[in-house]
């Protein structure tokens, strides 16, 4: 297919959707979530609702990726009124679309946030969970059917595909990405624009683009629910990449625990095949690029960028030093892009809408919106995307309502066990790369644990070491060794048997495993121990056994 | 051939580009303490003893896998390295059964030997006292995995050097094991060609001959590399 | 000079230490010289008084060590840790790997010169084994580690030599360390 055809299949899609064929829309959430509070039931016994009601051709029923607040699932929005259901129960099914449908007038006790706030918002727009976000990773989630290309065509989808291949220099694709001052999503931050730069130089007869979707934090889904609810997006990022940096080839490493994700992926990869917007001679033009998925076998060291390269080529999944850098010397020795999920998703608007556009959205030094995923002790957990600098208060507070029974907040976990925490005294921190790096913390890559006073942050740095403890690959001795360690030291100070030696052997093999590990894993497992004794050094103190 | 220069613990060396800084080092008779590192195989950086500080690295790097830039300013044994490079000995020695009085290889091992360099007359940290198997199921060897420090060395000669490939490394972090083939007992794997190298490679007292007793065990890294060598010149 | 005051103790070790201790010969006249052997398994006197030096050799495999251990630190000024068993558990360690029920079974059930059911010992009057065998460290203060196994003669005396001219020795300078 060329451009030509691409132009006249969005076109007759458009066309579709402006005679406003359907006079309603309703969106029902089939993100992994809402899929295990029974969204699939719902959207089944609703479709049966609208046959009855004879409605076909006026309502079309349209299953989704996640739409955010994922702990009110399974959910439902009405179109054009944005009324949002939550927890949708298969018999209320039939009063809904009565009343919505029929009656023209929403059910107000059964709309979002309707059991936790005073009055739920007739428009879900209007609710702060929703105003104060900023969707551009996320913009078509919750909204398009992502098992249909079509779908994704009609909102702007390939269109920066199509604008790369025929307006633009890999050069300039480049100059783009790094004027829109991207960084890395996985959590790492460096830029983006540099890193396709680096890969660009490299001359090599071939060259890959990795998109990391190995996402082990707990408590994380951001790139679950991306791939979820629009997997073209990243499938047009990682196309786009190929293009700019000269590859030709392209692997998704998604890990196996995402079975949706994968799914969604490899139709997309499918459909986007089908329509030439994948394969050889992508839309006509020169650049051939496809993209295999490669699935994860469960092991959370794979997310480091030489392990994931390892697993890709068969290998065990442990990670090797570097220099050389991916960049250099990546898959198969040959020169290899590895970006994540929500980076790759944040391409395509960067190229609609112009590397300035999004540089000037966050704070000068970290550009764009970041998802969260907002988990822990909070009123509304789920998926969030907000602009980088947004204060930890305000998410928290104004998107995440507060406080579950209104209990104190403690802390808050960042980056996973990878990252650190966040006390209440540093609730106004701009949610930016270097202010929590800055407190001890990181970005991570979106993990966002709220904790109450119920909390103990001694057990949450052992339950963060054991993690890292079982998920150290094994290959180096600080790692290996320091945080099985650690943990025990841990574990002996939560049994309340430390001494103020364990604490201070603690420290040493804190920093000794921070500064002498191999790769990011064992250089990163020390931080929830570093910065809950930072900022709760108190609790541990509490709990160690004092000598006469 | 072209050489760069180098600054080592403040003294200019001259050296070909494209060397490691631990043959750099070595060669310069800067003593380096090593355990992961096999002259002949592939480095993997495992061990983190030969740790040095470059200036501009805002971490500290493996010598064995890190190539010598012009110009490039390198500090080999200063006092954190030292001590880092303690509590490194101390970790191998706390995580598996090293009962040195016992064992094949006392006062002929890589381990001990390292212990005495840096100076640890005691390990701090509780030591873990993992179970772990001896597999006596090869008519000649004996794979003990209670001295086994992981350093794979053993894994890379049998593949790099041997070609059989018969031994691996299975499961994830402190349970990692040296598998041979699928994790089948020793004696039982169809890709062991019984040479021996794995004995030479192995710095403790993991792998070694049926034959004899505590203090007996003769190794001769040094044949492997070699081999090596000599491959590399036939070549 | 006041003569100085020294102890030798055997906890959970095979008594190899004092064998080592014996071997350092006629050099036990200069020790004499400088010091009382006011305890130890070669001499008489059941009690342990307060002492300048104690040395330590084995692990602390019971309740009985347990007590003697914590005592010993309270009588003695410096605690030297004495072999291999004591720095590091070294062969007494070697039931750690395994469950102390594990350990007695093999001991007295299942031996194979068991000729009939085996009893596991239970009278009151024996010592409890703990269910692992530690380090010195672990419970107490050491001041100084001789590893080995067992230290060499030479090792002991120097250490013993410097400790009685109240200097403090140094095994790794002195080119003495040795485990195993």
């Amino acid at each position: 297919m060329n451009r030509h055809d691409l132009k006249t299949i969005i076109y007759a899609e458009k066309t579709k959707e402006e005679n406003n064929k359907y006079r309603h829309k309703i969106c029902v959430c089939c993100g992994a979530s809402c899929i295990s509070s029974g969204s699939e039931e719902v959207m089944k016994k609703l479709q049966e609702e609208i046959k009855t009601r004879g409605l076909e051709n006026e309502v079309e029923v349209v299953p989704t990726g996640c739409m955010g607040p994922c702990n009110q699932g399974p959910l439902m929005k009405f179109l054009p009124e944005y009324n949002i259901y939550q927890k949708i129960d298969c018999s209320n099914i039939s009063a809904i679309v009565q009343s919505q449908l029929t009656e023209k007038k929403p059910i107000e006790d059964l709309l979002l946030f309707a059991d936790s706030r005073e009055k739920p918002f007739l428009d879900a727009q209007e609710d702060p969970f929703f105003k104060k976000q900023m969707k551009i990773a996320l913009r078509n989630c919750g909204h398009i059917n992502p098992e249909r290309i079509e779908d994704y065509l009609v909102h702007n989808g390939y269109q920066a595909l199509d604008k790369v291949l025929f307006e633009m220099s890999p050069e300039e694709v480049i100059a783009e990405i790094k004027q829109s001052r991207l960084r890395g999503r996985g959590g790492a931050g460096y830029p983006t624009g540099f890193k396709w730069e680096t890969v660009y130089k490299y001359v090599s007869d071939q060259k890959y683009v990795i998109c990391n979707g190995d996402e082990g934090d707990p408590g994380a889904f951001m790139d679950r629910s991306v791939l979820e609810g629009n997997p073209h997006r990243v499938l047009e990022g990682m196309a786009i990449a190929g293009y700019a940096v000269g590859a030709s080839k392209g692997y998704a490493y998604i890990r196996g625990e995402y079975p949706l994700a994968i799914k969604r992926f490899e139709l997309a990869i499918k459909q986007a095949r089908k329509m030439g917007l994948l394969g050889n001679n992508i839309l006509g033009t020169s650049f051939s690029f496809d993209i295999e998925v490669r699935i994860g076998a469960g092991a959370f060291v794979c997310g480091e960028e030489t392990a994931l390269i390892a697993s890709i080529e068969g290998k065990r999944g442990t990670p090797r030093p570097r220099p050389p850098f991916p960049a250099e010397s990546g898959l198969w020795g040959k020169p290899t892009l590895i970006n994540n999920v929500e980076s790759f998703a944040a391409i395509s608007p960067i190229i609609n809408n112009g590397g300035e556009w999004y540089s000037e959205i966050g704070t000068p030094k970290s550009a764009g919106t970041k998802v969260f995923a907002l988990a822990g002790k909070i009123k509304y957990s789920g998926l969030i995307e907000v602009p980088m600098g947004t204060t930890l208060r305000e998410i928290v507070f104004d998107i995440g309502g507060g406080m579950q029974n209104d209990a104190d907040f403690k802390a808050a976990q960042t980056g996973g066990p990878s990252g650190g925490c966040i006390p209440a005294e540093h609730l106004d921190v701009k949610m930016d790369y270097e202010s929590l790096v800055s407190l001890g913390s990181i970005m991570g890559s979106g993990g966002l644990i709220i904790m109450d006073k119920s909390s103990d942050m001694v057990d949450v740095a052992r339950y963060f070491m054991e993690f890292c403890m079982d998920e150290s690959c094994g290959k180096c001795v600080p790692c290996r060794v320091g945080t099985r360690m650690m943990h025990d030291l841990l574990q002996k100070i939560c049994d309340n048997k430390g001494t103020q030696i364990d604490l201070n052997r603690l420290e040493e093999l804190a920093v000794y495993v921070k500064e002498t590990s191999l790769c990011g894993l064992g250089g990163s497992a020390p931080n929830p121990l570093l910065s809950t004794l930072r900022h709760f050094r108190q609790e541990y103190e509490n709990r160690i056994v004092k000598h006469d | 051939m072209n050489t760069i220069p180098v600054i080592i613990n403040d003294k200019k060396l001259d050296v070909d580009p494209g060397k490691t800084i631990l043959e750099v080092c070595r060669e310069n008779d800067i003593e380096m303490l090593t355990m992961c590192h096999l002259k002949g195989v592939m480095d993997i950086g495992a061990c983190r003893l030969c740790l040095v500080e470059v200036e501009g690295a805002n971490k500290l790097m493996s010598a064995c896998t890190t190539r010598v830039n012009a110009n490039m300013i390198v500090r080999t044994a200063t006092d954190k390295i030292k001590r880092y490079q303690r509590i490194t000995t101390e970790l191998f020695f706390a995580e598996r059964n090293h009962v040195c009085s016992v064992c094949v290889a006392n006062g002929k091992c890589e381990l001990q030997q390292l212990g005495y360099k840096v100076e640890l007359d005691h390990i701090r940290y509780p030591h873990l006292f993992p179970q772990c198997e001896v597999d006596t199921s090869h008519p000649w060897y004996v794979m003990d995995h209670n001295r086994c420090i992981m350093c794979t060395r053993c894994v890379r000669v049998c593949t790099e050097v041997e070609g059989a490939h018969n031994w691996d490394v299975m499961n994830r972090g402190h349970q990692v094991r040296i598998i041979s083939d699928f994790n089948t007992p020793w004696g039982e794997s169809i890709t062991c060609t019984s040479c021996g190298k794995c004995l030479h490679a192995c710095p403790t007292g993991a792998i070694w001959p049926k034959a004899i007793v505590q203090g007996q065990l003769e190794k001769k890294p040094e044949m492997l590399s070699e081999l090596m060598e000599k491959r590399k010149m036939k070549l | 000079m006041n003569k100085k005051k020294l102890a030798t103790v055997w906890l959970g070790g095979c008594s190899g230490c004092h064998m080592s201790l014996l071997d350092i010969d006629e050099r036990i006249l200069d020790v004499a010289k400088l010091a009382d052997i006011v305890k130890s398994p070669v001499v008489d006197g059941k009690e342990m008084p307060p002492v300048d030096i104690a040395l330590v050799e084995g692990a602390i495999t019971s309740d009985e060590h347990y007590r003697e251990i914590l005592h010993i630190r309270k009588q003695a000024k410096t605690l030297i840790a004495f072999g291999d068993c004591a720095v590091m558990t070294n062969v007494t360690g070697m039931r750690n790997y395994f469950h102390l029920k594990d350990v007695f079974d093999t001991a007295y059930r299942n031996a194979i010169s068991n000729d009939q059911e085996g009893k596991v010992p239970d009278h009151p009057s024996l010592l409890k084994l703990n269910e692992k065998v530690v380090p010195l460290q672990e419970v107490v203060k050491v001041d100084f580690v001789i590893p080995g196994c067992p230290p060499d003669a030479d090792a002991i005396f120097y250490v013993l030599f410097e400790f009685l001219h109240d200097r403090f020795p140094n095994l790794s300078k002195a080119k003495k360390l040795k485990y195993g």
